[in-house]
Parts: structure tokens; C-alpha cells; sequence
């Protein structure tokens, strides 16, 4: 049995009176890939949004219920949010690197956190971050370049380095590929089969087969409610819920 | 046989559409050469009327420097020579301008002379102390009338009644040309004097230093401000009833009468916390008001801009909602912050009105060294000079237009610089 990460317990967000979504509880294991999927609007991005509380950055966004990581509630306005992202790293589904050498873009992560002591110090983060995220080899002879010079897929390798460069425990991805061509997913399909040695990796994702590539767990979301969740090829093989089989064999979404 | 129809009418309406796409091409044409034409009309009048100011008429005289008239000796300090007897060897001088002059001739000619020879001889001795008992000649400041004259300004064949110079100052006018002995050359005064009553004498420096010390007043005040207000209404302040207020309202101030300014100047500034009057520290305080409101919008709207990607990322790596401001948003909104900033000091340079309400429309004829000393500005210099009924104020005007304009032009081209070096892409 695998440690439990994350878990949460009827959550509920609303957006002014809408409500998002409704009772959700998930647990989430670690070092494992969990995937969320759902039709547009389900609620699986506010979800993962919940789990770094960037659903702050909303006004009109009101979170509760009970969310734990390592067992402590995040759910609380007693958390200092800026601590609790550094151990959560998270990738958008744009690429957006900041607009940066690729190098500082890497080490932004650590010089605002104080990770690093010396100079020395930060360019091996920069350099195990980007070697981790697989695009050393393609940047190491112009790191001072800007990072919005890279193409889509290598930007969005660049922010998995940003990400990792904190060392943070959770990465959360939110449609990290929606945007990107079929050899730039699958090469960052491959990078977060190798990440979950060390991360805890939970993934929104619109695409069905990625969900059964990379990820151990889905979870099925349908308007704002978590129908199901389970082991990743019993979601897909043989779902318990009507809906879920719905949804993966094609017939809504 | 539908389809052939619909098809002939749709290349029929093409032709008409294609048609109104060249007149409207044509429209655009006109009104592009339309503005082009009268803004090079305009600079073309200020430079032709203003050119002439940038020179000066300057008349030859033989100065005798005896030491007996100067009640100097070859052993006097520099102090003694500074209090040397300059008028008389001046008065001299002039009674023999020309060979053969009356009593009443002399009196006439002394007035073809700017009153600041004096201090020319003096200063010409005192770089060349050894001239002393030597008879000298030297080209020295002619009279307003005699400049506008020779420069072709004034006109000649008038009743003389009506002329500056009556029949007897145009014959030696005329005397001076043919021997050569009055000729122009360039106007050192223009740029180095500030304001003064005779018009061969009156300068652009003070004005301009004014001017300068103004744009500082209110780059130091309102720069600061504004960008703090405006990073504090975008991204820190809660959004209610309140800040909707404020945010009206500074829409509403950048619509306010820059006289209205003047008057707060005045009434406030000037009269209840008694700042010092016709100094460019109030001067620029009121400007500094006045360009508030577009700097903050200007700012704000850079902000605006920024791409709410880079913040979210910044926070998410967990930057402080202060370093995600301050390392990704501002740095990404500067060129249009400066942009805007650069704006309202051009239009802070240009504001005559509220400088005059603050009392900084005085005769002002020394260049001023500090914030606090009573200064000009370049606008209000100009509405002085446009005043002035002495015709030699004239191409002054135009002078002091064109200068104006270089100092926008020169702030503009800051503006494209500052943008062209901050502007990231991504």
C-alpha cells in the first residue's frame, strides 16, 4: 500500500454562486502519477488549483472543506501559501517561461527561496534541474538566450525545470501538452514517467490516452463532481460507473 | 441557371466594393498629405521668422583705450580695471563712429548702439589687459532697430514718423553698411542670457534652465507617485466601492483644466503653506499634479498588459505577491510606464496657463541656479516675448517656438529609446 500524498474531504468551490464543485474527496498517492480527467468544465482544473491554492488569486473564489498534504490542512488561512508552493510546483497548460535567459529562468526558483548559497551552488541547480526535465542537452551551450526563444515543447520543459528546481514534492500539471505536437507530448510523457521516482505528479489532462500512458490513478470528473477514481486500467477497462464508461468509450465529452 | 445569376451579381458588387475600397485608400492619401502639409507649413513660418534671431547685428568701432580716460594705469589690480572708466572711453568711441558728427548727430547715433557696450569694451580689455594706450577695433552690439533694419525685419521706405530710426540714423545706417563696418553674426545672447527688456540683448537661457528645473520638479514628484499608486490600484488594492471610486476619479482628473491647477497652485501652494512664488518647486508641483493622472493611466494600463501567464507563474513558484510584481509585472511594463511618463512631462513642458497663475510670467532677467530662485519657462517666455510691442521680439518668439520644439522633439526621441531598450518579447 502506497503512502497517502494528498487528500482531500468535500471540498467544495464556488465561483460567486456557481458552484464548481461539489463534495469532492480524493486521495492521492506518492510517488505515483494521478490523472484527472473529465469533459471541459468539469471542475478538474479548480480541483488541482485547490491543492497550491492558486484559486486565491480569484476573488470571487471561495474554497472549503479539508485538504491535507503530508497530513496538514492547506485548507486554512493560517497557511503561508508562498511555503506551501515551494514544495508544490506546478506546469500550466501554456508554456510560460518568464521572459528571461533560460538560465535565470531556472533560477528564480531557488534564488528567491535562498536555496542556493553561492553562485557555484546555483548553476548546479540550474544544470541537475535541466538535465531532470531532459533539456540540457539541448540548451547547455546557450543558456543565456531567452527562454521565450525555445520552441513549444522545449519551453514547456523549461517550466518542468523551473518547477523542479525548488525540489519541490508535488508537481501539478494542468493540460501541460494541450498545446504542444505529438513528438513534443510524447517526449514530456516520458519525462513525467521518470519524474514519479522522486514527485508526487497529479495531471489534468483532456486527452484520454495520455491519462492511460502515464498515469497510475484517474480520477473521473463530470460537472463538478468526482464520479469516480481508481486504478488507471480498471477506469479504463472496466469502470464501476455508467458514466465514466460513457465518457471513456466516447459516447459524451 | 440561379447559380450564373447569383455569381454575375456578386462580381457586380465586386466592382463596387473594390471601388470604395480605392476611394477610401484615396480619402486617406488626401488627409495624410493634408496634415503633412500644414504641419510643414507651420514649421516652415516659425523657422523662416525665426531663423534671423539665431544672429545678430554687431557694428565696428574704434576704441581707444587711453589710460588717462580710464584713470587706470599699466600698474592697476584687476579690481581697479574691473571700476575702469569703460562708459567715457565708450562715449568717445561713439562721438567718432563716423567722421564729422554734431552735437544732436552724436545723440542720434548713440541710440544705434545696444546699452550693453559698455560692458563689451570692458570685457574685451580685461581679456587683453596689454591694449592699454592702444586704439582698438572692435565689433560691437548694435541696437534692435539697427538689427531689425539691416536684417531686413523693419522697413525703410515709410514715413518717418512711423520708423524707429528717423532720415539722419538711416544715413549712417547706410554709411556703416557700404564701409562694411556693420554686418551680422552669430547671436551668442540668444543662448546664453535670460530675459531682458531690450530685445538684442534677450536670451532663451533662463528660460530654459527654468523650464529644466520645472520638468525635474515634476519628474522627481510625480514619477514616484505615480507609479506607486498605480502598482498599488492594480495589483494590491481590494476592488470595492471605494477604489472604483478613486479609479473614476483619476480619469476625471486627467480631464481637468490645467488653469484649474494653476488656481489650486495659487490658493493652496502659494497662499496657505507659502512655497516661494515664481519658483519652477512650485511651478513644477502644480505641473507635477496636472501629469499625475496620466502617468498613473499610462502605468496602469502597462500593467494591464503584462500577461497574467508571468504572474501566475512567478506566484506559483512561490514569489511573494511582492516579487511577482516586482520581478516579472513592473520590468515588463516599464517601456509603456516611461512612455507615458515622457508624455506628460512634454505636455507639463508646454502648459503656460497654470505657470502663470503661479506667478511665473515676471520679468525674470537673471538665469536661475535653484529650485527656489524665480525663474521663467520656455511657454510662458514665449507669451511674454509675443507681447511685447518692440518688433524685435518677434523672431524672437519664433526663436523660442523653435526651441521648444527641439526640447519635445529631444524628449520624444528619449521616449522611443528608453521603449526600444526595455521592450521584452516573448
Amino acid at each position: 500500500m502506497k503512502n497517502i500524498k494528498i487528500s482531500s474531504k468535500n471540498v467544495n468551490v464556488h465561483y460567486g454562486a456557481k458552484q464548481a464543485l461539489h463534495s469532492v474527496s480524493l486521495n492521492i498517492n506518492e510517488n505515483e502519477v494521478t490523472s484527472l480527467i473529465g469533459p471541459s468544465g468539469c471542475g478538474k482544473s479548480t480541483f488541482l488549483r485547490c491543492i497550491n491554492r492558486m484559486n486565491d488569486l480569484i476573488d470571487i473564489c471561495k474554497v472549503d472543506g479539508s485538504i491535507t498534504v503530508d497530513n496538514e490542512e492547506i485548507i486554512s488561512d493560517e497557511v503561508d501559501v508562498v511555503s506551501l508552493r515551494s514544495k508544490i510546483g506546478m506546469v500550466f497548460q501554456k508554456p510560460n517561461p518568464f521572459p528571461k535567459s533560460i538560465f535565470d529562468n531556472v533560477a528564480y526558483g531557488p534564488t528567491i527561496h535562498g536555496i542556493a548559497e553561492s553562485k557555484t551552488d546555483l548553476e548546479e541547480i540550474v544544470h541537475s534541474s535541466l538535465k531532470r526535465a531532459g533539456l540540457l542537452k539541448e540548451v547547455k551551450d546557450r543558456l543565456h538566450e531567452p527562454g521565450t526563444s525555445l520552441s513549444g515543447g522545449q519551453q514547456q520543459r523549461l517550466c518542468i525545470a523551473r518547477a523542479i528546481a525548488v525540489n519541490p514534492d508535488i508537481i501539478l500539471m494542468d493540460e501541460p501538452c494541450s498545446a504542444l505536437d505529438p513528438i513534443a507530448t510524447a517526449i514530456i510523457e516520458e519525462l513525467i514517467d521518470e519524474l514519479k521516482a522522486n514527485y508526487t505528479i497529479v495531471i489534468v489532462t483532456h486527452s484520454m490516452q495520455q491519462a492511460a500512458r502515464v498515469s497510475q490513478r484517474t480520477g473521473f470528473f463530470h460537472l463538478g463532481e468526482l464520479i469516480e477514481t481508481g486504478d488507471t486500467q480498471k477506469i479504463f477497462t472496466n469502470p464501476d460507473n455508467e458514466k465514466t464508461q460513457g465518457y471513456i468509450t466516447g459516447r459524451f465529452g | 441557371m440561379s447559380n450564373q445569376y447569383s455569381h454575375e451579381k456578386i462580381i457586380q458588387l465586386r466592382k463596387k466594393r473594390s471601388a470604395a475600397d480605392r476611394r477610401f485608400k484615396t480619402y486617406g492619401l488626401i488627409a495624410t498629405l493634408m496634415g503633412m502639409a500644414i504641419l510643414f507649413f507651420l514649421l516652415f513660418t516659425i523657422f523662416s521668422k525665426g531663423y534671423s534671431s539665431f544672429q545678430k547685428s554687431v557694428i565696428e568701432l574704434e576704441v581707444s583705450y587711453d589710460q588717462e580716460t580710464l584713470k587706470i594705469t599699466s600698474d592697476s589690480t584687476y579690481e581697479e580695471q574691473v571700476k575702469a572708466k569703460f562708459f567715457r572711453v565708450k562715449k568717445n568711441a561713439i562721438a567718432k563712429a563716423l567722421p564729422d558728427l554734431s552735437k544732436k548727430d552724436i545723440k542720434l547715433i548713440k541710440k544705434m548702439f545696444s546699452i550693453n557696450v559698455d560692458k563689451e569694451i570692458k570685457e574685451y580689455f580685461l581679456n587683453n589687459p596689454n591694449i592699454l594706450n592702444t586704439t582698438q577695433k572692435i565689433f560691437v552690439t548694435a541696437h534692435s532697430d539697427v538689427d531689425q533694419l539691416l536684417k531686413g525685419n523693419a522697413r525703410r521706405n515709410i514715413e518717418e514718423k512711423k520708423r524707429k530710426l528717423n532720415d539722419r540714423q538711416l544715413e549712417f545706417f547706410d554709411e556703416f553698411v557700404s564701409s562694411g563696418r556693420l554686418k551680422t553674426k552669430f547671436n551668442n545672447f540668444f543662448f546664453k542670457n535670460a530675459d531682458s527688456r531690450h530685445p538684442e540683448l534677450a536670451g532663451i537661457a533662463g528660460s530654459f534652465v527654468g523650464s529644466l528645473f520645472t520638468l525635474m520638479t515634476v519628474f522627481l514628484l510625480a514619477f514616484p507617485i505615480g507609479i506607486g499608486a498605480s502598482i498599488y490600484l492594480e495589483e494590491f488594492a481590494p476592488k470595492n466601492k471605494f477604489t472604483e471610486l478613486i479609479e473614476v476619479n483619476i480619469a476625471n482628473l486627467a480631464a481637468v483644466p490645467s488653469i484649474v491647477f494653476g488656481l489650486l497652485g495659487l490658493g493652496i501652494l502659494l497662499n496657505v503653506f507659502g512655497f516661494p512664488r515664481s519658483t519652477p518647486l512650485v511651478g513644477g508641483t502644480v505641473l507635477a499634479l496636472m501629469t499625475l493622472p496620466t502617468i498613473i493611466i499610462a502605468c496602469r494600463a502597462s500593467l494591464k498588459a503584462v500577461p497574467p501567464s508571468i504572474k501566475e507563474g512567478a506566484l506559483a513558484m512561490g514569489a511573494s505577491k511582492m516579487q511577482a510584481v516586482f520581478h516579472h509585472q513592473v520590468p515588463l511594463a516599464l517601456p509603456g510606464t516611461l512612455t507615458g511618463t515622457i508624455i506628460g512631462l512634454a505636455q507639463a513642458l508646454g502648459e503656460t496657463a497654470p505657470l502663470i497663475m503661479i506667478g511665473m510670467i515676471a520679468f525674470i532677467p537673471n538665469i536661475p541656479t535653484g529650485f527656489t530662485e524665480p525663474s521663467a519657462a520656455l511657454p510662458v517666455q514665449i507669451y511674454l516675448w509675443v507681447e511685447s510691442s518692440e518688433r524685435g521680439f518677434q523672431e524672437k518668439t519664433a526663436a523660442a517656438i523653435m526651441m521648444i520644439l527641439i526640447f519635445l522633439f529631444l524628449m520624444n526621441a528619449l521616449a522611443v529609446f528608453l521603449r526600444s531598450k526595455f521592450e521584452r518579447k516573448w
